[in-house]
């Protein structure tokens, strides 16, 4: 079969992976979304409702590689952003970083319907050759991270050419580039097949709950970990250059060993040498060795891939149930239990159950440089830690996926769907203000109220979870710009509410020069925006 | 005389530009097992949907042990156990979460709740794959779990829209007299299903219904008698009342000499 052929026939199985990962949110074409209609209308219609999969993963891929070619850009302009030194070194590493994180992050969510769909069960009733659709599937699987990685790879590459106007160290750059794609696909495959493995094995094993939360921890952390860097380049540009380049040589050799920063050294040293001749050696050794890593890996996916297409990749043992007994539970209790068992269990929106440790790290990092804990250090901080419980109801709701047509059989009022959720995002929050209490001990603060800022927040953070799932929950739009607005709304919603008490905080202080006012206001403002919205709810009779 | 579990009056629902119910009614009443029979896109999955509150009826009226299910859909939900033509469930659940959640949404006592899932899952020997994820379950194990959960809270009505499709002949045989004893107690069963001989066996009346609308209803002796040869099986009695016999056999007599001529060439 000619490689063009086996190209253009690989796109069967992709577009069934994509719709699959994506029929399997159903909910968010339901809720908003793209494209128009309800629960009951658009079950009718499955032709629409596979349209709108294959126009949401077309938008959601480009949009993707869109902010992946931003992720790998951004690190190089960080003298734009403030940073006092245009650091190659750490600007590519970073930029590999960050663009290994997105490509993992992205390539997990469509990966998981690759490794379980039976992608290619729909050629395996072809007259192929075996080869062949080994070949098919490879490209089904290339189909699913191209964009993002191409996009990648070349403003990495004309990034360099721009700034050291080396042939040779853009040869390397472009080596770097590929090596760091295969290893991130190779991660989220490995990652998507150990989730696959864990829940296809059943049992009831406690054991395995807890190396799956592990998992999520570890794979939430670093995945948003590397998000954020993303965000900071003009504080961790000139920091990282600095360690990078230090003359403190245990910490240089450790970098020297890790990728990126390996990649970065050699590459950056090849225009002009910016380290001593010693490290960047190891450096430059060290890159091969990953070169012959990025190898292996490579050859694995090609392994991995081949099983899938054969159906051999995954076996399902079974565990006999010793009994049949069930725990019946409060039935708000059993429909958090049931949010958190489904979210946990999909890869992709397992990871977001890494948010109170990320909060925690941001809060802390942002609070760590300060001597004393002010009100305006707080505000900040549990601010920017709301912003992340934000996205919380967005994965909840996304978790739902297509058994939700079963749970609204059930003598169920929506108002329970929306508490449970609520109360799985607020309680993502809670970390948070506890960070501030432990810090409030160790650093003094400008007002002992202060410290009930944090703790107000958590109203608010309730208030906008609930509005952000009503606004799911009512959205109906018409198109792609529709859903655009609509998702932007609810996102705006959310931020508002987050805002409004802050902000009385800061205008009662103003008015009132007092803590304990502007405290007072705040929790005011904070328990009006919650009552305002559980009245809302309690409207709500369906 | 006793009131309907189920009453379907006027039922018409328009999706789009497609008519799917046009004019619908029927009751069930206590101690009957109401067969809703019908080709494929006749708006049989429809209508089941309209009595769960899934889908609004553009107009008419539906009760449920009278009540509305748009207007006191917890009441309604409350007193159906539904089985889906596919079943839609948490996949990555396994049955024994997917009961676990159910039970306690319907608030069930525990006791009562464990008695009927273990009776139930061992019957349709279930013990391999209890504490599999419903994703690598086959369509029939599936099939097994959203009983199971219909049967749950033991409700007056249940609504079975092919229950049988993927089940192997013991737990057929299984549903089969489950339904026995549940419209024995006093209960109803709303049943639909394009296959004759299952209808045929199980269904106390049966409703034949065609472009959104019953066209004949009643017993099998009934039905038999509508058309005027008591010898007939159900499917002819059903080709008949819809109108395909003469098409059907039309069709299949080109077919036969199309698949022949095919051969000889």
């Amino acid at each position: 079969m000619k490689l063009l052929e086996a190209w253009r026939l690989s796109r069967l199985p992709y577009k069934e992976v994509v719709y699959k990962s994506i029929a399997e949110e159903r909910g968010r074409m339901w809720w908003g979304g793209f494209g128009r209609g309800r629960l009951g209308a658009d079950a009718q219609n499955d032709l629409e409702l596979t349209k709108k999969a294959l126009r949401i993963a077309k938008f959601d891929k480009s949009l993707v590689a869109i902010f992946n070619v931003l992720a790998a850009v951004i690190p190089f302009t960080a003298q734009f952003f403030g940073s006092p030194i245009l650091g190659l070194t750490s600007a590519i590493s970073l930029s590999l970083a960050v663009t290994f994180g997105f490509t993992a992050l992205y390539a997990i969510q469509t990966l998981s319907s690759f490794v379980s769909a039976e992608s290619s069960a729909l050629l395996s009733i072809l007259p192929l050759e075996q080869r062949d659709f080994s070949l098919v599937t490879l490209f089904s699987f290339i189909r699913s991270v191209d964009y993002m990685v191409v996009g990648a790879i070349l403003s990495q590459v004309i990034l360099v050419a721009y700034y050291t106007a080396s042939p040779f160290a853009v040869l390397v750059m472009l080596v770097a580039s590929v090596i760091n794609a295969v290893l991130a696909v190779a991660v989220a495959l490995w990652f998507s097949r150990m989730f696959t493995k864990n829940l296809s094995r059943g049992g009831r094993s406690k054991g395995s709950s807890v190396l799956r939360l592990v998992f999520i921890l570890m794979w939430g952390s670093l995945l948003m970990g590397v998000s954020l860097l993303i965000s900071l380049p003009w504080y961790i540009v000139p920091s990282l250059e600095m360690t990078l380049l230090s003359p403190n040589q245990i910490i240089n050799v450790l970098f020297c060993f890790l990728h990126p920063f390996s990649a970065g050294i050699t590459i950056a040293n090849i225009g002009h040498p910016v380290t001593a001749e010693f490290t960047s050696y190891i450096a430059a050794v060290s890159m091969v060795g990953y070169v012959i890593v990025a190898g292996f890996a490579g050859k694995w996916i090609l392994k991995t891939v081949k099983r899938i297409s054969h159906g051999t990749d995954i076996k399902i043992s079974r565990v006999t149930a010793k009994d049949y007994s069930i725990k019946t539970r409060n039935p708000l209790f059993g429909y958090v239990l049931k949010d958190l068992k489904i979210s946990s269990r999909n890869p992709a929106t397992a990871f977001f159950f890494a948010l109170p440790v990320l909060e925690t790290v941001i809060v802390s990092f942002m609070i760590a440089n300060f001597e004393v804990l002010r009100a305006s250090t707080l505000l900040v901080s549990t601010f920017m830690g709301g912003i992340f419980v934000l996205l919380m109801p967005l994965a909840l709701l996304s978790a739902e996926g297509t058994g939700l047509e079963y749970t609204k059989t059930l003598p169920l009022n929506v108002n329970r769907i929306i508490t449970s959720k609520t109360l799985i995002s607020t309680l993502t929050y809670v970390p948070v203000p506890l960070v501030l209490l432990v810090m409030a001990f160790l650093k003094p603060l400008t007002s002992p109220f202060t410290i009930f800022i944090p703790f107000i927040v958590i109203l608010a953070i309730a208030s906008a979870s609930i509005l952000e799932i009503q606004l799911f929950l009512s959205s109906v739009t018409t198109g792609k710009i529709a859903a655009l607005i609509h998702d932007l709304k609810k996102l705006i919603v959310g931020v508002t509410t987050l805002i409004i008490p802050l902000a009385a905080y800061a205008l009662v202080y103003l008015i009132s020069l007092s803590h304990v006012f502007a405290v007072l206001g705040m929790g005011g403002a904070a328990a009006s925006e919650l009552a305002l919205v559980v009245h809302l709810l309690r409207r709500n009779k369906k | 005389m006793s009131e309907p579990l189920i009453e379907a009056s006027e039922l018409t629902k328009q999706f789009g530009s497609v008519q799917a119910l046009t004019g619908l009614n029927f009751q069930v009443m206590p101690g009957e097992i109401y067969g809703l029979l019908g080709p494929n896109g006749a708006g049989k999955t429809t209508t089941i949907k309209v009595i769960t509150g899934l889908v609004e009826p553009t107009s008419g009226l539906v009760k449920v042990e009278g009540f509305d299910p748009i207007k006191n859909p917890i009441e309604v939900k409350s007193r159906i156990g539904y089985v889906a033509e596919k079943p839609i469930l948490y996949e990555s659940l396994s049955s024994r979460d997917f009961l676990e959640f159910v039970a306690s949404i319907r608030k069930i006592d525990q006791n009562a709740a464990n008695r009927i899932v273990t009776q139930l899952a061992d019957a349709f020997d279930m013990a391999k794959y209890f504490d599999a994820p419903i994703a690598t379950l086959s369509m029939g194990m599936k099939q097994k779990v959203a009983l199971i959960a219909s049967f749950i809270h033991q409700p007056p009505v249940l609504l079975l829209d092919e229950p049988l499709s993927g089940l192997d002949a013991r737990s057929s045989r299984i549903v089969k007299d489950l339904l026995s004893f549940h419209t024995q107690k006093g209960g109803a069963v709303l049943f639909s299903t394009h296959i004759m001989e299952v209808a045929e066996h199980i269904c106390t009346r049966i409703g034949i219904i065609s472009q959104g609308k019953v066209i004949a209803e009643g017993t099998l002796d009934q039905l038999k008698s509508k058309t005027g040869n008591k010898s007939e099986t159900l499917e002819e009695v059903f080709l008949k009342l819809t109108n395909e016999e003469t098409e059907v056999a039309d069709k299949t007599r080109l077919l036969g000499e199309a698949f022949f001529k095919n051969e000889a060439a």
